[in-house]
């Protein structure tokens, strides 16, 4: 007994559970022996400091604004790569998730076999997959909009079969009771519970499709990728600082949209079937 | 004229428990009957038995004539109606909605691939609704109805489907006193009036004895009693609450004292 301590954890013991004080060690333990390997330097990142705020007060100058109509019109392209390659994602998700979730699947070899589509389809990053459709299809928005889908769909199928495995069993169950086939248990008895995490998940995704459409430019699909890289490689900052601050504007504006959406779906503003 | 006959039928969970212990019975069409026991006794699995929720170990459950198997087990549930303790509705989705798909088990997979229904369809949605009083209601979200009225949306559930039996597992376990009385008067009148056999599971000794026809008594599975409420006496109900383990249960001597 150490009558003199004020503060114990929730165990038996009063001492901290071993599982994590294991795994907050383990983490340590790694970061220190991994550090030199990544060439983590302090000395060289103090020393590049100035360059930084030169390139910093590079930044902030004046805009260069007969550039932004182009600008407008390739952020206007990025948006709509966006949507159409999202939209054709959530298409080809919704069947697959169902096929991926455990609970909802016709057989387990057909939930293994799809799980597997579905990691192998996000293995490769999306620029990888633009390479590989650019050289397929040529430049420009188009083989971007096919990488986009196709990595979305890997992980858009895997987020929808996770929601669809914790849904409650007992709604379906009232489903399934009174006679509903198996399609119909699953449109009427799973969709619906699983709808507002789904919401969620196609927003967090249109986030990052948009991110990680500004990129794709860099290889030739499309979207205000090229120009970014481009105005960089020239010292346009007169264009960087407009690039990067439409990118900013976009990508908050459709955070408080999926915002607003969500608490919608979530709360039920109005009735729906 | 019995309309679920249930014939030394037994189930043993995977984890080795035996909830059914051999039970064979008859459920005559158009009755009211209520089965009675402790927590843990297997009422809520015997009723289960009867619209292939679980299936039995050994043993056979025949409905409407027909013995349940996996391959008219939409067709059984057709017919079979449940009504749920938690009531298991669909939260998200109106009360219409939650209505309707007690028609699904006479519709094609097709109309719900963008949730559609016939016109007829909502007309009977719309008629049980009207039955448990809830027509106001139609169009809320069924989580935003109090426990009595989400249970009444369950019962018109069953209602919607045309079934020849419903089959309610502890309906009143988690609702008041008056919204138990409303719902067992709703369960009661639908057995009256249309006709349609009901099973009843209950915790409530005054309840059944008001309500049933028939009283069947289980404990730790098997039937221990099966009479008409009169011939429920104060004896019998010891032999259902009878607990095992316990040589002089003082608390079920008090427990009964009030029933």
């Amino acid at each position: 007994m150490t009558p003199t301590l004020i503060w114990r954890c929730p165990t038996r013991n009063g001492l901290p559970p071993l599982p994590a004080v294991a795994s907050v060690v383990t983490v340590l333990v790694a970061m220190w022996s991994t550090a030199s390997l990544v060439e983590v330097d302090f000395a060289r990142l103090i020393g590049s400091l100035g360059k930084m705020v030169s390139f910093a007060g590079n930044m902030f100058v004046m805009p260069e604004w007969k550039y932004l109509p182009h600008l407008l019109g390739k952020m206007l392209e990025t948006i709509e790569m966006t949507f159409l390659a999202t939209a054709i994602a959530l298409v080809v998700s919704l069947p697959l998730g169902l096929l991926a979730a455990r609970n909802a699947t016709p057989h387990l070899i057909v939930y293994r076999l799809v799980r597997d589509l579905l990691s192998l389809m996000r293995a490769l990053p999306e620029l990888v997959w633009a390479l590989v459709f650019v050289s397929a299809v040529g430049l420009g928005p188009l083989p971007g909009v096919m990488a986009l889908a196709f990595v979305t769909v890997g992980f858009m199928g895997k987020f929808f079969a996770e929601t669809i495995e914790v849904i409650d069993q007992k709604q379906v169950e009232g489903v399934s009771a009174h006679g509903a086939g198996w399609f119909q248990v699953r449109m009427f008895g799973m969709l619906p519970q699983a709808l507002p995490d789904f919401v969620g998940t196609v927003m967090y995704i249109l986030d990052h499709n948009l991110r990680a459409a500004t990129v794709l430019g860099l290889v030739g699909a499309g979207g205000i990728g090229y120009d970014l890289v481009m105005s960089m490689r020239l010292f346009q900052y007169d264009r960087l600082l407009p690039i990067a601050v439409s990118i900013y504007l976009v990508v908050t504006l459709l955070d408080r949209l999926s915002d607003q959406l969500r608490r919608r779906i979530i709360h039920g503003a109005k009735a729906k079937i | 004229m019995s309309i679920i006959s249930i014939k030394s039928a037994t189930k043993r969970f995977p984890n080795g428990f035996e909830a059914i212990k051999g039970i064979s019975t008859e459920i005559a069409t158009g009755s009211f009957t209520v089965i009675l026991g402790p927590s843990g006794a297997g009422k809520s699995t015997l009723l289960r038995l009867m619209n292939g929720l679980e299936t039995t170990t050994s043993g056979s459950v025949h409905v409407t004539g027909e013995t349940l198997s996996k391959s008219n087990l939409r067709k059984t549930r057709s017919r079979v109606g449940m009504v749920f303790q938690q009531f298991n509705l669909v939260e998200r989705l109106s009360v219409v909605t939650n209505v309707l798909t007690g028609r699904l088990a006479h519709r094609s997979w097709l109309g719900s691939l963008f949730y559609l229904f016939r016109n007829e369809d909502i007309e009977i949605a719309q008629e049980a609704l009207a039955r448990v009083g809830l027509t106001d209601k139609a169009w809320s979200r069924a989580d935003k109805l109090s426990g009595g009225q989400q249970q009444r949306v369950g019962i018109a559930r069953a209602l919607a489907q045309r079934p020849k039996v419903i089959l309610a597992d502890e309906p009143v376990a988690s609702l008041d006193p008056v919204s138990s009385e409303e719902i067992m008067m709703l369960l009661r009148e639908i057995c009256d009036r249309d006709g349609i056999t009901v099973v009843v599971n209950l915790h409530q000794v005054d309840l059944a004895k008001r309500f049933a026809d028939r009283i069947i008594g289980m404990n730790s599975g098997r039937v221990v009693f099966d009479g008409t409420p009169a011939e429920l006496s104060p004896l019998t109900l010891q032999t259902i609450y009878k607990r095992d383990e316990i040589e002089n249960d003082t608390n079920l001597d008090l427990a009964l004292s009030y029933a």
